[in-house]
């Protein structure tokens, strides 16, 4: 699923690591997010929104649109 | 998502090397009970390494992810899709097997048994998840 996760997370200066540690999963789940090879759950879509302040659908495109 | 406050005992570092442990002991008392003591020393030195590699595989995503604190909701995915991988190897191997037992003359034990074992598994499991999902 395309998403802004990469974009988002390297304006807030974390690594991929910090980002797991903080949603408490590891890096490799961050990067598999972000290389669009996993979709996360929707409990995971929402604290990664909240995280960074912006809506569910602001992060994750469902359809590909930008 | 999982929080740092819930972790289930699973993700414990500690969790896939004391069952290793637990699993070689088992097999201890049972080779031992089997009167093979020798057997269930060897059985349980392969569990102890089996246990000392997850304990100390460091940095592998999979080990760490087989140990238990690399496991996060991804795992679970890869970790539903592998063991229905193996069933599904498992369970061919037993069809044939059992297939090849009556065309030898056999009654086809005890692979007939084992086919109803995990048929019946698995009804129970859809039926089971069925009704909490």
């Amino acid at each position: 699923m395309k998403n802004e996760v990469r974009d988002l997370r390297t304006a807030m200066g974390l690594s991929q690591q910090q980002l797991g540690e903080a949603m408490d999963v590891s890096r490799q789940t961050i990067n598999s997010i972000e290389t669009e090879r996993y979709t996360p759950s929707l409990p995971l879509a929402i604290a990664l929104a909240q995280y960074f302040g912006r809506t569910v659908e602001e992060v994750f495109h469902a359809n590909g649109n930008e | 998502m999982q929080t740092a406050t819930s972790k289930p005992f699973y993700r414990s570092r500690w969790w896939m090397p004391a069952f290793s442990v637990f699993l070689g002991l088992l097999m201890l008392g049972a080779f031992w009970i089997g009167d093979e003591p020798e057997e269930g020393f060897i059985s349980l030195g392969i569990m102890v390494a089996l246990g000392a590699l997850f304990f100390f595989g460091g940095r592998s995503e999979t080990l760490r992810g087989l140990g238990g604190p690399g496991r996060d909701e991804r795992w679970a995915m890869i970790d539903v899709h592998a063991t229905a991988l193996a069933g599904s190897v498992v369970i061919a191997v037993i069809i044939g097997a059992f297939l090849v037992e009556v065309a030898s003359g056999r009654d086809g034990s005890p692979y007939a048994a084992l086919g109803a074992v995990g048929g019946l598994a698995y009804v129970i499991a859809v039926v089971v998840l069925r009704a909490r999902s």
